[in-house]
């Protein structure tokens, strides 16, 4: 493995000199490259980034996000992504390509305060984010348990390859539903199982960058060192770890960024 | 000015008991309002000052918005209680000015571009105030503002540097504001070494004034030290090493 220096840091601090590219959170200042956030700093062969421990959710395309619908044109929903800009759905999206808008009854399919996963299509600094939810496990979430945690701890709560995530549904019989913008659903068949779900989110937000953090969240699920219980999640495997995990397939080269933290 | 008693002892010793080239004691606290996006209370001797950052979020009214770059407002505010005779809460000629150039302080260290078409809002409250105000809400505002996560080139440390009794001295306090020569307020941004904010009220020579800034300067960075403490301590705790896990 080639050498990774990592280092705390805070804005303004120089992470390194010398001829590496800036990834992101990254600015170059002569020979220098000074991190811009406060955060983890990573100086690799590919380039130096930081990757920062707090700040809002900014889209960025291809990211898999659950929103709220807000309110609809005649042509378009407005979706609330947890963000500074408010998404678009397009109806056309949603009806098909022969949309009409003295047709078709927009409310029917999705009304103001229904919570959708869905994928940003298009997003950038002229215009606000475009949202699609045509595709696999795209759509109307009909139940579950809304929590909003710090869009920077969502790669931490994924874990490598979705170790954390899963570690928690596992244990707590649950079905977790995480967008990259921060936004959460958690269902599940019974409440005590939810509510430690919760709890254990919390606790991976509370403490992402510290170390150990895997083994204090076993703990806290009642999991005994180096044991993950298989027969329990491959039960609700069909619909549990295939979909939540083919929907977080977008996320994991960010989750990859920070798991072995 | 009249000089209506020595603002300087015989031992060298000032009204509080400092020395000429020493800072008020300074303690900030990050994250304290958790409806904020980032936030800060800073206690910079006597001053007991709150900054809470918003954003960046969608720009109200709409029309501010800016196509190309993020729209920095701030707000310092004194609170009625904040001085031993009541101020009226409404903004006074004087923090409309601060507001303005608190903004100018700050708008350097900040990545504006990177956030186009929002606002970020900096609300700097004044809880106790003791001479110096300006300097220590620049102070809490930008360790405010990276606890918000906000890409900056650089942090903003600010201290004040004045005369008294003919000498130039470090971080003035209210007394020796009221009482003294000249009061000079400055905000350095260390890594980068650009000041920010540079006002000065009172009268100095050449030469005063550039041991003043020197002075003044000195007193940032060592402002500076505190607010790293501060924003390490707060998400990083005592550990200072990475520690990798499994």
């Amino acid at each position: 493995m080639q050498e990774i220096r990592r280092k705390y840091v805070v804005p303004g601090d120089k992470i390194t000199e010398g001829n590496l590219r800036p990834l992101f959170n990254v600015f170059r200042a002569g020979n220098s490259l000074v991190a811009t956030r406060v955060g983890i700093a990573e100086a690799g062969r590919e380039g130096v980034k930081v990757i920062p421990l707090s700040g809002v959710y900014i889209p960025r395309t291809n990211d898999i996000v659950i929103g709220k619908v807000m309110d609809h044109s005649s042509l378009s929903w407005e979706v609330d992504i947890n963000s500074c800009f408010s998404a678009h759905l397009p109806a056309q999206d949603v009806f098909g390509r022969d949309f009409s808008p003295a047709r078709d009854d927009m409310g029917r399919e999705l009304a103001n305060g229904d919570l959708i996963t869905a994928r940003i299509i298009a997003f950038d600094r002229t215009r606000d984010p475009m949202i699609t939810i045509q595709d696999k496990d795209l759509g109307k979430i009909p139940r579950g348990e809304f929590i909003k945690i710090s869009a920077t701890r969502v790669p931490r709560l994924i874990g490598k390859r979705g170790s954390m995530i899963q570690t928690i549904e596992q244990a707590t019989r649950t079905r977790i539903l995480i967008g990259q913008n921060g936004v959460i659903v958690v269902t599940g068949r019974n409440a005590e199982g939810i509510a430690l779900a919760i709890k254990a989110i919390r606790m991976v937000e509370e403490e992402a960058h510290t170390s150990n953090l895997t083994q204090r969240v076993k703990s806290l699920l009642g999991i005994p060192e180096s044991q993950v219980e298989t027969p329990q999640g491959a039960s609700n495997n069909p619909h549990s770890s295939e979909d939540a995990s083919s929907l977080r397939n977008g996320e994991l080269q960010e989750g990859k960024d920070q798991d072995s933290l | 000015m009249t000089q209506a008693r020595s603002l300087i002892d015989e031992n060298g010793k000032r009204t509080d008991g400092r020395t000429e080239n020493q800072l008020r004691e300074i303690k900030i606290t990050v994250g304290v309002i958790k409806n904020a996006d980032g936030s800060a209370f800073i206690e910079f001797g006597m001053n007991k000052i709150l900054a809470a950052v918003y954003g960046p979020r969608e720009v109200h009214p709409k029309h501010m918005a800016l196509p190309d770059r993020c729209v920095l407002r701030c707000r310092y505010h004194m609170t009625p209680f904040s001085t031993d005779t009541r101020k009226n809460p409404a903004p006074s000629r004087r923090e409309v000015e601060i507001s303005k150039v608190m903004r100018e302080a700050l708008e350097p260290a900040l990545m504006l571009e990177d956030y186009p078409r929002t606002a970020i809002d900096v609300y700097v409250e004044v809880l106790q105030a003791d001479g110096g105000s300006r300097c220590a809400g620049i102070t809490a505002a930008s360790v405010a503002l990276a606890d918000a996560g906000i890409n900056m080139r650089d942090i903003v440390a600010a201290c004040a540097a004045g005369k008294i009794n003919g000498k130039i001295v470090m971080d003035i306090n209210d007394t020796e504001d009221k009482e003294g020569d000249a009061d000079m307020p400055v905000a350095y941004m260390p890594h980068l070494e650009q000041v920010t904010l540079l006002q000065l009220d009172g009268i100095l020579n050449d030469e005063q004034f550039s041991q003043c800034l020197d002075e003044a300067i000195k007193g940032c960075k060592m402002v500076y030290e505190i607010q790293r403490k501060a924003l390490m301590q707060e998400y990083f705790g005592d550990e200072t090493e990475m520690k990798e896990e499994q």
